[in-house]
């Protein structure tokens, strides 16, 4: 394992892979090596890059980040705020290492295991392998560098494991805490539902301090047949901190997968959710709000790559944009050769409420099926000005109106969360962001 | 169903044939001096010569782009004959006209006086590289509007053609509108004057003929201050087994509260059924609407062509100024075609409409890849875009990739796509009513592109009518 990367911020990002601790397995050291391999030969996205088109990276570039050496001491006080009082259990991670403290464990169902990644590959090796590092970093959107350095630092993250027709109704509550400045954290979430069975997750993201820092998640989810997995994904990073994810999800036939991600925080944040339905009649839900300003980008590319008949996905994603803020969208539809009578739609509606704020955004539709029904929209606009008046003619003050009707535009997205102290936490941090002009 | 599509796929390309004409070529390839020797042979003035060697120059530095959604074998370009002109003959009057060459216009359809005199069109045919004779110019110059090939306007009006020129399209724009700019041979020039309402819709009639002989066409239409136009462009090719690269450049600049309408039917030469030959249409289509309300009009009906890559374009530039673009691109067999436009909203009050039907059959790839881009300073910009796909059998594709930019609160942006096929319900109803598959098909078809097919001049509507029925003959139902 050396670093041989020509890319000289590349090159700096992975100086750290050497000092990682051999893992337990040959095959996970195999799969690190790998993608160390494959990240030397990549280097940092430019906007050149049609992935990477309006997402300029080069402020990432300017900050130089480690991974962690010395833990920053958080307190059970610290993150009793970001606390979810419906969770099952919930485990904490403060700049990408578990800090088992902080973790809060109830009773779990039998045939549900939530562990920290360290430990699975020494009790539950052989449900992790077939998995880990196979679904994300081999999509059709092609060779992503983020991914192959998170897979260069696999050590920390979460595996869940659910048996077949294990479900847990309440949710799991994933916490990263970011609190140290200058690090690299490389979390890593393995979620595998075997037949029938059924889960939420919810991912949480949220920082301490105003620290500047680079996380670089990734996820990976496999959902068997007739299995039902929701992904929460809530990103509240430092205003200065750079969040990359990806998201790689495979569901089997007649599985069921639900996407809400929010997006708030970071300087400039990217959000890649990759779905491939690899069995017939698996039905998707993708849900997307990014709510930003001051100079904040917010970049979400979603992929959803219809191969198998009968399978129906309905995304909607929200963008609403003030300050100089700017947001970015790309929604890929795939259905191949054969995936006949998939029903596929895709709305991309974005908020502009400022004069410097903007919005790229590019659905997109690949179709190699003649029996589908697809559809895609993008809308760009603001707030309706009849929508204004009417509510100014009820004596609500010009400022007021606005934000009411801003947060109505989130709110479709918010309200769809199943978990009631998310929706309130989430319904005042937009009603915050939207009073103060976002 | 699949029968329907067999025999529509399969039907012959009615327009084949290669008329046997003398043509005086240039040796294949190109260097400075086949530039100097296309500049010499036009006999074409300094200033000209050195934009088509700038052009060149830059050219050598660019790298042909990989970005659509379209495959091919690599193309030579010093394999390339860059001029072609028919055995240069006096010719006094219409009488003279090589009887060869009025043949083939006839078995394409177009008898020129008849055309000229009853639908009342002016048509500037272009055979190859040289325009052979324009009619109507003295009615049009009697309004002051100039109507004639592009060598011709170099020398009669080279003020209008040097300031025009390269204006909408810069000569280092792109590769292939670089290598125009190097080598074009001919086209067509229109200027229309200050307050002058076009009486009659312009037309040029494109025929491809030496073999191997890659048509560069420069069109330049200039609309001043209230004109108004409609321009129609048609093509067809004769059937030959080398693809042929055809890479022109149209500019349209259109001032203070001009019009320009510009049509096209194009339906050269796609390839046989596995996609042996066909035409390379790579062209560079853009129009400036420079004025305050100003308005450009692009409709396209794409049907031919082995590789369609294009996007007329509209730079809205002038306040209140108007873009639209209606496209209908039908591809079967091996056909590819990735083609669309961009909108750029730059002054105030801008508006565009998109309109785009696609429709795929057999193992083709119909692509739409457009851009609507609203400038900071675009207050009150509007942009309505549709993009249509049908697929007709299993292997064929259809994609959709708009880009969507905005940087301007006030803008309203709306994108819409479909695809869908032909409902067995639809068709069922239609034969319950007595109307057999084939002909329910060509009326679903027909309603799919109404749209755009509204936009069209009324002899071009019948055109593109009968051509998709054509294509399309005997391939569904």
């Amino acid at each position: 394992m050396n670093v041989t990367a020509t890319h000289p911020y590349v090159a700096a990002l992975l100086a750290g892979s050497g000092a990682l601790p051999k893992s337990p397995a040959a095959w996970l050291d195999a799969r690190r090596a790998a993608a160390l391999e494959r990240a030397n030969a990549l280097a940092v996205p430019t906007t050149r890059d049609e992935e990477w088109r309006f997402t300029d990276l080069t402020p990432l570039t300017k900050l130089q980040v480690q991974p962690v050496t010395t833990a920053v001491k958080v307190s059970a006080g610290d993150v009793a705020a970001h606390a979810v009082p419906e969770a099952a259990i919930s485990l904490v991670f403060v700049d990408g290492v578990p800090a088992p403290e902080l973790a809060q464990r109830g009773a779990l169902p039998a045939g549900v295991t939530v562990i920290a990644l360290t430990d699975a590959l020494k009790s539950h090796a052989a449900l992790v392998e077939p998995h880990l590092g196979k679904l994300a970093g081999n999509e059709p959107a092609g060779d992503d560098l983020f991914t192959a350095l998170n897979t260069a630092f696999l050590q920390h993250g979460v595996f869940i494991h659910l048996a077949n027709n294990a479900q847990l109704k309440a949710p799991i509550h994933l916490l990263f805490v970011a609190a140290g400045n200058g690090v690299a954290t490389y979390p890593r979430c393995l979620i595998v539902a075997e037949g029938g069975a059924e889960a939420c997750v919810i991912e949480d993201y949220v920082a301490l301090g105003e620290a500047a820092y680079l996380t670089n998640a990734v996820t990976e989810i496999a959902v068997a047949p007739n299995a039902s997995v929701r992904h929460i994904k809530l990103q509240r990073e430092s205003q200065k901190a750079f969040h990359i994810s990806t998201c790689a999800v495979t569901l089997a036939k007649d599985a069921r997968f639900q996407s809400h991600a929010v997006t708030l925080g970071a300087r400039l944040s990217r959000n890649n959710l990759n779905i491939t339905q690899q069995g017939e009649g698996a039905q998707i839900e993708i849900d997307g709000l990014a709510l930003i300003g001051g100079r904040q980008t917010a970049d979400t590319h979603t992929l959803m790559d219809h191969t198998k008949p009968h399978g129906t996905c309905k995304q909607t994603h929200k963008t609403i944009v003030g300050g100089a803020g700017h947001a970015v969208f790309n929604g890929k539809v795939f259905v191949r050769e054969g995936a006949q009578l998939t029903d596929s739609s895709q709305q991309s509606r974005n908020l502009l409420l400022s004069d410097k704020a903007h919005v790229d955004t590019k659905p997109q539709l690949e179709i190699f099926a003649d029996d589908v029904k697809c559809a895609h929209g993008a809308a760009v606009g603001q707030l309706d000005a009849d929508h204004l008046f009417y509510l100014k003619s009820r004596g609500l003050p010009e400022a007021q109106a606005r934000n009411l009707l801003t947060y109505a535009f989130g709110a479709e997205i918010i309200d769809h969360i199943p978990v009631p102290s998310l929706v309130a936490v989430l319904e005042k941090l937009v009603m915050a962001r939207t009073e103060a002009g976002v | 169903m699949s029968t329907v599509l067999d025999n529509l796929v399969s039907q012959p390309y009615k327009h084949g044939f290669v008329t046997d004409i003398e043509s005086e070529s240039a040796p294949k390839g190109l260097s400075e001096d086949t530039i100097r020797m296309i500049s010499a042979k036009k006999n074409e003035p300094e200033w000209l010569l050195e934009f088509r060697l700038q052009a060149y120059r830059h050219w050598l530095t660019m790298t042909e782009p990989q970005w659509p959604n379209v495959h091919y074998p690599k193309i030579d370009f010093q394999a390339i004959s860059y001029y072609a002109a028919p055995k240069p003959k006096k010719k006094l009057s219409m009488d003279e006209v090589d009887p060869e060459l009025l043949r083939t216009f006839e078995k394409l359809g177009v008898p020129m006086h008849e055309r000229a005199a009853l639908a009342g069109v002016a048509v500037d045919v272009i055979f190859d590289s040289v325009s052979v004779t324009t009619t109507y110019k003295e009615k049009l110059a009697e309004v002051g509007i100039i109507f004639c090939s592009i060598s011709e306007a170099v020398h009669n009006h080279p003020e209008l053609v040097k300031k025009y020129m390269g204006s909408v399209v810069p000569a280092g724009d792109n590769f292939y509108a670089a290598l125009n700019s190097a080598v074009f041979t001919d086209g067509s020039f229109c200027f229309i004057p200050k307050g002058v309402k076009c009486p009659m819709d312009l037309s040029t009639y494109f025929r491809i003929n030496t073999q191997d002989s890659g048509q560069f066409e420069r069109t330049l239409i200039i609309a001043e201050e209230g004109a108004k136009v409609s321009y129609l462009e048609g093509c067809t090719a004769p059937q030959f087994d080398t693809n042929q690269l055809h890479a022109a450049v149209v500019e349209l600049v259109a001032l203070d509260d001009a019009d320009i309408k510009y049509s096209t039917v194009q339906n050269w030469y796609a390839g046989d059924e596995n996609g042996v030959g066909g035409i390379y249409n790579f062209v560079t289509k853009r129009g400036l609407c420079k004025g305050h309300n100003s308005k450009i009009s692009w409709t396209q009906v794409e049907t031919g062509s082995a590789i369609t890559w294009k996007y007329p374009s509209c730079v809205l530039l002038g306040d209140n100024s108007i873009g639209e673009f209606y496209s209908v691109a039908l591809t079967n067999h091996m056909q590819q075609a990735d083609t669309g436009t961009k909108m750029i909203h730059i002054g105030k009050n801008t508006k565009s409409t998109i309109i785009s039907k696609g429709i795929s059959a057999g193992r083709s790839n119909n692509s739409y890849r457009g851009l609507v881009k609203i400038g900071a300073k675009a207050d009150g910009a509007r942009n309505f875009s549709q993009c249509d796909s049908m697929l007709i059998g299993t292997q064929c594709g259809a994609n959709t990739f708009p880009y969507i930019q905005v940087n301007n609160p006030t803008a309203k942006v709306e994108h819409e796509a479909t695809t869908s096929k032909i409902g067995e319900d639809q068709l069922f109803y239609f034969q319950s009513r007595g109307i057999p598959t084939e002909e329910a098909v060509s009326m679903i078809i027909n309603g799919f592109c109404k749209d755009v097919f509204q936009q069209l001049p009324m002899e071009f509507a019948v055109e593109a009518t009968k051509l998709l029925g054509l294509k399309l003959e005997g391939s569904v139902g």
